[in-house]
């Protein structure tokens, strides 16, 4: 991350609309992909009328957190390294009423918060979780990631990853996730509809997207600075559910897969059941 | 939303004591993760909360138990969380940020004789500075109470919530596995005879309202607002400037850990808590807190029957450690035995700090597994008075 740059005058309007203009300029990078998950997120936001007084951010430790932390102009919660769905089952039991949009990362949510994780799907926590997903630790400077593809060259992997990445959505799936989903950064419509389509859907909503990490992903694993090439990189790597159903095994054949995984609309969870729990055993 | 208490006389152990004194206080969300021997609060608040509207939660483990508990008090609603020993250490991490962001919680540690899993369901005090200074990065003051039977540990859980509403921070009850598993009398007394803290509401709107007072460090009964109250507040674990803002410069650290510090320590007249027996005249003085104060007070009671003139001391409160308290007591006798159930040596360090020379301090210690007896103590008050 860098802090460079002076505040530009002009504002977008959906930052004078949504964010706090005195934590403007934010902290990415030239080319860093999360500003495009921010924005789709803000369309999301708008097209479904939420307002700051419904809606909560709640971000882990990360990139994406540390850049959106206090941007929103309603409440903001920025949880320790990892416990960002425990920080969303104390705020969303609290509040059922209110609207939870948490940004995690590949670490928040994959290592250290692995296990938060999983039981928040498994109780199906009615919020919607973006996973920033950049292949790499980059607040800390370029370390191996659950997330990185084997081989992947990163500052604690100088030899080359030894080890699988996590597939995030498959472990979302097996533990009982509503709804999810993965793009890319560049996808930018199906992700708005994607997040828009999280926020309504009741349970867990988790949408994992691919972006590019120029500073970090594309200096150690890719030996380039440009966020094209690592654009490219991802665009090359991945390949969509539909495409996948007319391609040959072999084309593809270690690729990443892209679209919506499980909606499971009907499937209830904790926040529900707990309500209508109380309703039955509440005394007077 | 019902008040939840249940005035009347009960035969309970602490642990059901510690959950009927959460309900009673306002608590409406607890999340835990079983360890012995705590659970059975975990278990009365399972039971007991939905009667009146409230949330209990087993976690996955004690690092979500604490980081819910956290967030469940930003979200609007009193919460406790429970543990010992391992589970202890574990909470350390979400304490920081609990304390950090000033949220009002209560934790509860039910010692067990340690380190690590050491005996799970016999006694141990061994969570002392653990407490105190475990959770990492230092620049914090820290409220805990101590209970030493059923009753009080009713009686106290109260007190932590409220002062954990006062002073915008999480607030320990240390009681131990005698304190926990004693099946003892409880009296609850009508809702209209407990004091009870509401959360303090601002009275100024949001432009004007600082989340974190770090121009008035030693303010206490700061309002907290909730999520959803339009006060658009920052919650974070990064050092934060008033509005909640993460900052690197050294200025807003220096302010935020003085806040942090300040608003316990330049408070302590409101937290003095200690029970005397015998002092007035002794000059000789036995000192133990939680449910080991029990054996020393019997032993007291019998080095009196033999003339001898031997106070008690407890600290009811041990962080921030009574040291005004300990040392007029160090001046007015020639000796202090302080008896605790680890080898160590942690009260009676503390207490030999604050006694600063001005009476000789001795450590009965013991590793735990059973609380110290009556005699052993009798034998050393013996050896040492002369």
């Amino acid at each position: 991350m860098s802090t460079s740059g002076e505040t530009s005058k002009v504002l977008h309007p959906l930052v004078s609309k949504y964010l706090r203009k005195e934590r403007m300029p934010h902290m990415a990078c030239p080319g860093c992909g999360i500003g495009q998950v921010v924005h789709a997120t803000l369309l999301a936001i708008d097209e479904l009328g939420m307002t700051p007084k419904d809606t909560v951010w709640v971000q882990g430790v990360g990139c994406n957190s540390r850049i959106t932390y206090s941007t929103w102009v309603g409440d903001n919660v920025d949880a320790h390294h990892g416990r960002i769905f425990a920080v969303a089952t104390g705020l969303k039991m609290a509040r059922p009423d209110m609207n939870f949009i948490l940004f995690t990362g590949d670490g928040d949510c994959g290592a250290i918060g692995g296990n938060h994780f999983i039981h928040a799907c498994r109780r199906n926590l009615d919020v919607t979780a973006i996973l920033f997903n950049n292949g790499i630790y980059g607040m800390t400077g370029g370390q191996v990631a659950p997330t990185s593809p084997f081989g992947t060259v990163t500052t604690t992997t100088p030899y080359g990853n030894l080890e699988d990445p996590f597939d995030m959505c498959q472990l979302a799936i097996a533990a009982g996730a509503s709804y999810v989903a993965r793009w890319r950064s560049t996808d930018f419509k199906p992700l708005i509809n994607s997040i828009k389509k999280g926020i309504h859907t009741k349970g867990l909503a988790f949408i994992e997207v691919l972006l590019q990490c120029p500073t970090n992903f594309g200096r150690y694993a890719l030996k380039t600075s440009r966020a094209q090439d690592v654009l490219k990189w991802i665009k090359d790597h991945t390949v969509t559910q539909r495409e996948a159903k007319k391609l040959p095994p072999e084309d593809i054949e270690g690729k990443v897969l892209l679209g919506e995984f499980v909606y499971r609309p009907d499937r209830t969870g904790i926040v529900e059941r707990y309500q209508a729990f109380l309703k039955k055993h509440m005394k007077e | 939303m019902s008040s939840g208490v249940k005035p009347g006389r009960y035969f309970v152990q602490g642990d059901e004591a510690i959950a009927e004194g959460a309900i009673a206080a306002g608590c409406r969300f607890f999340a835990g993760y079983p360890i012995t021997p705590s659970s059975e609060t975990s278990e009365a608040m399972a039971r007991r909360l939905p009667e009146v509207g409230g949330i209990c939660l087993q976690m996955e483990d004690e690092l979500a138990s604490i980081h819910s508990v956290c967030a469940a008090s930003v979200g609007g609603l009193k919460a406790m969380t429970i543990s010992s020993g391992p589970g202890i250490s574990l909470k350390l991490e979400g304490l920081g940020w609990g304390i950090k962001n000033e949220i009002p919680v209560v934790v509860v540690d039910v010692q067990r004789a340690g380190p690590s899993n050491g005996v799970a369901t016999r006694v141990g005090q061994g969570d002392f500075y653990t407490i105190r200074y475990g959770s990492a990065g230092g620049n914090y003051g820290l409220i805990a109470l101590s209970p030493k039977s059923t009753q009080e540990a009713f009686d106290l859980t109260i007190e932590c919530f409220n002062l954990s509403e006062i002073f915008r921070c999480p607030v320990f009850l240390l009681a131990d596995e005698t304190v926990g598993h004693t099946r003892e009398l409880l009296v609850i007394p009508e809702e209209s005879e407990l004091n009870v803290v509401k959360r303090i509401k601002p009275t100024i709107p949001p432009e004007q309202f600082d989340m974190y007072p770090l121009d008035n460090p030693e303010v206490i009964y700061y309002p907290f607002p909730n999520i959803g109250e339009g006060y658009g507040i920052c919650v974070s674990p990064y050092t934060h400037n008033s509005k909640g803002y993460a900052s690197t410069a050294q200025e807003t650290q220096e302010k935020m850990a003085r806040r942090l510090v300040l608003k316990v320590t330049e408070n302590l007249d409101k937290l003095v808590r200690v029970e005397r027996r015998y002092m007035e005249d002794a000059d000789f003085a036995v000192v133990a807190y939680g449910g080991n104060a029990r054996p020393a007070i019997a032993a007291v009671d019998m080095v009196r029957e033999k003339g001898m003139k031997v106070g008690f001391f407890r600290p009811i409160i041990v962080w921030p450690f009574p040291d005004g308290e300990i040392l007029n007591v160090a001046e007015k006798v020639r000796r202090i035995l302080v008896c605790e159930l680890n080898i160590d040596g942690q009260l009676s360090r503390e207490v030999a700090r604050a006694a600063r020379g001005k009476s000789e301090v001795y450590h009965l210690g013991s590793g735990g597994v059973e609380p110290h007896l009556p005699l052993q103590i009798f034998n050393e008050i013996m050896r040492l008075y002369q």
